[in-house]
C-alpha cells in the first residue's frame, strides 16, 4: 500500500515511539454501524436540486410541451413589445454641433513652432505714441536759490538743443519756495 | 424537419429529459453509497487523528459525505476518490478544529484508554499507555502547524507521499522536507520532556 515506504521512520533515530503512537491512532477501527448512520443521514439530509433561475409554481407545472411552448413565446412577445415601445418613444439624439477648425500652419512651412504661443489680434485700442520726451515745466525757469536744495536731474531728460544747460533745469514743484 | 421543428424539439422531449434526470440522479445516489460502504472507515480515522473524539470524528464524516452530496454533479470528474474524500474530511476538521476550543489533555487520556487497543494489557499497564500516548500527542500539538499536519498524515500507511501531497495542496519534497523536520523536532521535544521527568 505504501510503496515508497516514505511514512516509516527514515530520518531521525529514536523517533519509533512517537510514530506507533500515531499509526495506532491511525488503525483504529471504525465504529459500529457508522456506514448505516451516515447513509441515514444523507437521506435525511435536505439537498437542493439544481437551482433554477425560474422553478414554475407547484400548481402551474406544466405537464404538456404546448404550455412551454406557450409560456415561451409570449415571453418573446412581451420582450420584443416592449424594446419596440422603448424604441418608437425615444427621440434620437440630435447629431452633435461641431465646429472643426483648421490645423494652423505657419507661414513658414511645417517647421514647428518651437511651443511659442500665438496670441490673437485684438480690436485696435488706443495707440500709445512713442514715449515723449520730457519737457520742461511749463513755467518760466527761476533761477534756483542757492540755499535750496539741489533738484535731482530727470536722466531722461537731456538738455533742450539751443539751451544752456542750466536753463533746462526742470524744477520740481516741491522744490518752488512758498509765498 | 424545419428549423422552427428543431428549435422546438427540444421542449417536446421534455419527459426524456426528466426521466434522464430520475435515473441519473438514482446512479449518482448509488454511487455515494458506494463511497460511503468503501471509505466511511478511512475517514474515519482521519478525522479521528485530528480531532481525537469518536463523535467528533464521526461528525465530521457525516458533514464530509453531505458535502460530496451537494457536489455530486462533478463527482464523476474527480479523478482519485479516495484522496478526494480524505482532502474534503481533512479540510472539515480542521474548520472544526480551528473553531473548537482546546481540551484540556486529560480528556486526550481518557479517550485514547478508550480506544485503543489493549489486549492482555491489564488496568494499569492500560493507563499507563493511554498517558504515554497522550504525552506523545501533546508534543504533536506543539509542532508547527506544516509539520503536524505532514507528520499525522503520514501515519496513515494507506496514503503515499504523492497523495499526502494532494490532500495538502503541496509538492512532494515539500512533504518529504516537512516530515524530517517534524521528526527531528518531534525528537527534540520528547528528549527535552523526558529530562524534565
Amino acid at each position: 500500500m505504501n510503496p515508497i515506504g516514505q511514512n516509516s521512520i527514515a530520518g531521525a533515530s529514536g523517533t519509533g515511539d512517537f510514530e506507533d503512537t500515531l499509526r495506532l491512532i491511525a488503525r483504529l477501527s471504525a465504529p459500529e454501524g457508522l456506514e448505516e448512520r451516515v447513509k441515514a443521514s444523507l437521506l435525511s439530509a435536505p439537498v437542493s436540486s439544481k437551482a433554477r433561475i425560474l422553478a414554475w409554481p407547484t400548481a402551474l407545472r406544466p405537464s404538456a410541451a404546448w404550455m412551454r411552448s406557450a409560456a415561451a413565446a409570449a415571453i418573446v412577445a412581451v420582450v420584443i413589445g416592449g424594446s419596440w415601445g422603448v424604441y418608437s418613444r425615444v427621440q434620437p439624439n440630435q447629431p452633435a454641433r461641431t465646429t472643426t477648425t483648421q490645423p494652423r500652419i505657419s507661414a513658414q512651412g511645417g517647421f514647428s513652432s518651437a511651443g511659442a504661443m500665438r496670441t490673437p489680434q485684438t480690436l485696435n485700442g488706443p495707440v500709445v505714441e512713442h514715449p515723449a520726451v520730457a519737457r520742461p515745466a511749463v513755467a518760466a525757469p527761476l533761477l534756483v536759490s542757492p540755499a535750496a536744495k539741489p533738484v535731482a536731474r530727470s536722466k531722461q531728460a537731456p538738455p533742450l538743443p539751443g539751451k544752456t544747460k542750466a536753463a533746462s533745469k526742470v524744477i520740481q514743484p516741491a522744490a518752488l519756495p512758498k509765498d | 424537419m424545419s428549423a422552427a421543428q428543431a428549435v422546438f424539439s427540444g421542449w417536446m422531449e421534455i419527459t426524456d429529459n426528466t426521466v434522464d434526470g430520475r435515473a441519473r440522479q438514482l446512479e449518482e445516489e448509488a454511487a455515494i453509497a458506494g463511497l460511503v460502504s468503501q471509505y466511511a472507515g478511512t475517514l474515519y480515522r482521519v478525522a479521528y487523528s485530528v480531532m481525537r473524539n469518536a463523535a467528533d470524528a464521526e461528525d465530521a464524516v457525516q458533514e464530509a459525505f453531505l458535502r460530496v452530496l451537494r457536489h455530486r454533479d462533478t463527482l464523476h470528474e474527480v479523478r482519485d476518490q479516495r484522496v478526494w474524500l480524505i482532502r474534503i474530511v481533512w479540510n472539515v476538521v480542521l474548520d472544526r478544529k480551528r473553531r473548537a476550543k482546546t481540551r484540556p489533555e486529560t480528556d486526550d487520556v481518557a479517550e485514547l484508554a478508550r480506544v485503543l487497543p489493549a489486549e492482555g494489557l491489564s488496568a494499569e499497564d492500560r493507563a499507563a499507555a493511554a498517558q504515554h500516548h497522550a504525552h506523545v500527542l501533546s508534543c504533536v500539538e506543539q509542532l508547527p502547524v506544516k509539520e503536524r499536519q505532514v507528520l499525522m498524515l503520514s501515519a496513515f500507511e494507506e496514503l503515499t507521499s504523492v497523495e499526502i501531497a494532494s490532500v495538502l495542496g503541496i509538492t512532494e519534497s515539500s512533504v518529504r522536507s516537512r516530515l524530517f523536520r517534524a521528526r527531528n523536532l518531534m525528537a527534540g521535544l520528547l528528549d527535552h520532556k523526558r529530562s524534565l521527568l
